[in-house]
């Protein structure tokens, strides 16, 4: 009896965790499958499967074309800018570590990343206002002419960028100060002693010690990236103007929830879902290879 | 040492703490501003583009907001769905990390990474068939509803559990088995004393991410008596259109960042130690 309870201790553990998983994240995951197979809305009590139409219709959409494509411009602006500027600034912090405002620098800089996408709306839509917003006020003093930043097409994805930088990269931060802390301080001493620079040091040393962070950071901000410009998109420009700053998360997000289009809503779901998986599988070979860990 | 201070040194030194103190002024400049215009009367607020004091301090903003809508009911929803998703969190992550971290069974491994792979799940993925059942089991604008499907996104809390419990001596465990301790005894008694600041972290980065749960709550909080801080500001912005009162806006917008300011600054040493270990060893 007691053997028993031994051996089926562990699954009581692990059961409920995996049970939640099971029902919350990968049912609706199998759901989405089920659903972007079938023609159906929520009043609608007749289900009709129509094969891969959905697919079809999603990928011969002009606004899905746009936001797939915005989705691009999004990941090549945002996910170099998010691990490369905090690690600057990481390095920045950690230089000056035996400072006493070394603590408040690093607060501030992590403040955004604490507040709500919705309240990151309001003091960016107040920024980027029109009539005496600072953005405008700081051109006007250069004499050049105002902008209407978000509400630009030209401008738009841009400053979904600005804003989704300013409101995450404080994560990353965090990240790669707790990486630099970590370094033994004897690696730096001996390569002064051999008389090798600062730079040197980071990018033979540091920089190769710190790749688990480094990859960790990397597959982690691809997920951030597409999650966290739907927050700002919602706020700040609802995927305008004319589509022009939407992406593919984003399209998923109206299609489904304000137009109510399961069908091709959960179309775009699965495709999403298979394009993370590609690339996931895609940072781990690489990172199989790059790799080193202690 | 070979790095006395030379004057290139402390040139050096100056310039690195002049960068970080402008990149820092314009990081936090959106919310300074947001902090005194909160407290500026309204018709003065667009009056100038900075300010670094409130003009003619005043609570009236906050006064005004709280007429046209309850956000100190919003307040408490806040408050209420924060603590219950992490409460649920750690139900669920805790002792899920207890035994992947410690205990031998078959299937350990695939279930770890049944879990961990849910990480990279974006959230909107879930989020259709989820509301589909919200809908039709008529738990829109239930506490529920927004709480229960927040609940089990634990695949970093699982896998950083585990990291903790791996890192605690066996031999602690040793000398309870000898004084005939059970596994449950050994789990409550041994083991989470030991993680106690492991659960601190999770607990202080799951309250702020909840708190500031946006797009779910959008979605099944419609009642305005049932939002929480984050989406009532949505809709209160929305609502105003382009004459946004600015002042009860940005009082609001304060109020909801107080408590995780609060909340990140007095355990904000634990967060920087938190996310240190966990990457380095696999």
């Amino acid at each position: 009896m007691r053997l028993k309870f031994r051996s089926l201790a562990p699954y009581l553990f692990v059961g409920p965790a995996v049970l939640s998983v099971a029902v919350f994240l990968y049912g609706p995951l199998i759901a989405s499958v089920l659903l972007s197979l079938v023609d159906w809305n929520l009043l609608s009590s007749d289900i009709r499967f129509i094969g891969p139409d959905n697919y079809t219709s999603v990928l011969e959409n002009a606004d899905f074309r746009l936001s797939a494509w915005n989705t691009l411009l999004y990941c090549v602006v945002l996910i170099p800018a998010e691990i490369i500027l905090p690690l600057i600034l990481a390095l920045m912090l950690h230089s000056v570590r035996k400072s006493p405002v070394q603590a408040i620098y690093r607060s501030s800089l992590f403040l955004p990343t604490i507040v709500a996408f919705s309240v990151a709306g309001v003091a960016w839509s107040w920024l980027f206002n029109p009539v005496n917003g600072l953005l405008n006020e700081i051109l006007g003093f250069f004499g050049l002419p105002p902008s209407r930043w978000h509400t630009d097409p030209d401008l738009a994805l841009l400053c979904v960028c600005v804003v989704t930088f300013w409101k995450t990269f404080g994560l990353n931060m965090l990240l790669w100060l707790a990486a630099l802390a970590n370094l033994p301080p004897v690696l730096r001493e001996a390569s002064q002693l051999d008389g090798a620079s600062a730079r040197l040091h980071f990018f033979t040393i540091s920089l190769p010690l710190m790749t688990p962070t480094a990859f960790f950071i990397s597959v982690t901000t691809f997920f951030h990236v597409l999650d966290d410009i739907v927050g700002v998109i919602d706020v700040l420009t609802h995927g305008g103007p004319a589509g022009r700053s939407s992406s593919i998360v984003y399209y998923l997000w109206q299609q489904g929830l304000q137009f109510f289009q399961f069908g091709p809503a959960s179309a775009v779901a699965v495709i999403i879902i298979v394009l993370v998986l590609a690339i996931t599988w895609l940072q781990f070979r690489i990172g199989e290879k790059r790799v080193h860990y202690r | 040492m070979i790095s006395r201070p030379t004057p290139s040194h402390t040139f050096h030194r100056l310039f690195i703490h002049a960068a970080l103190l402008v990149t820092c002024f314009a990081t936090i400049f959106p919310l300074l501003w947001m902090v005194t215009a909160a407290f500026t009367p309204n018709d003065l607020i667009l009056a100038k583009a900075v300010r670094f004091w409130p003009d003619d301090p005043t609570l009236s903003n906050f006064m005004i907001a709280a007429s046209r809508h309850p956000i100190w009911i919003w307040l408490w929803n806040s408050f209420l769905t924060a603590t219950l998703i992490t409460i649920g969190k750690l139900i669920l992550a805790v002792p899920a990390g207890y035994a992947f971290g410690r205990m031998e069974f078959p299937g350990r491994q695939a279930l770890f990474w049944f879990i961990i792979a849910t990480m990279s799940f974006p959230t909107v993925i879930a989020i259709i068939p989820t509301y589909i059942a919200v809908v039709k089991l008529q738990a829109v604008d239930s506490y529920g509803a927004m709480i229960i499907p927040s609940i089990p996104y634990i695949g970093f809390y699982v896998f950083y559990m585990r990291q903790a419990f791996r890192s605690l001596p066996s031999s602690i465990f040793e000398a309870a088995k000898i004084d005939g301790a059970n596994l449950w005894r050994q789990f409550i008694e041994i083991a989470v004393p030991n993680v106690i600041p492991a659960i601190a972290a999770l607990s202080v980065i799951s309250f702020m991410g909840a708190w500031n749960i946006y797009l779910w709550g959008q979605l099944v909080l419609d009642d305005a008596f049932k939002k929480t801080l984050t989406t009532g500001i949505a809709t209160f912005a929305d609502l105003e259109g382009a004459d946004r009162a600015w002042g009860p806006l940005m009082a609001t917008s304060l109020l909801s960042i107080l408590p995780v300011l609060l909340v990140f600054l007095s355990a904000q040493r634990f967060i920087v130690d938190a996310l240190a270990p966990g990457i380095d060893e696999k």
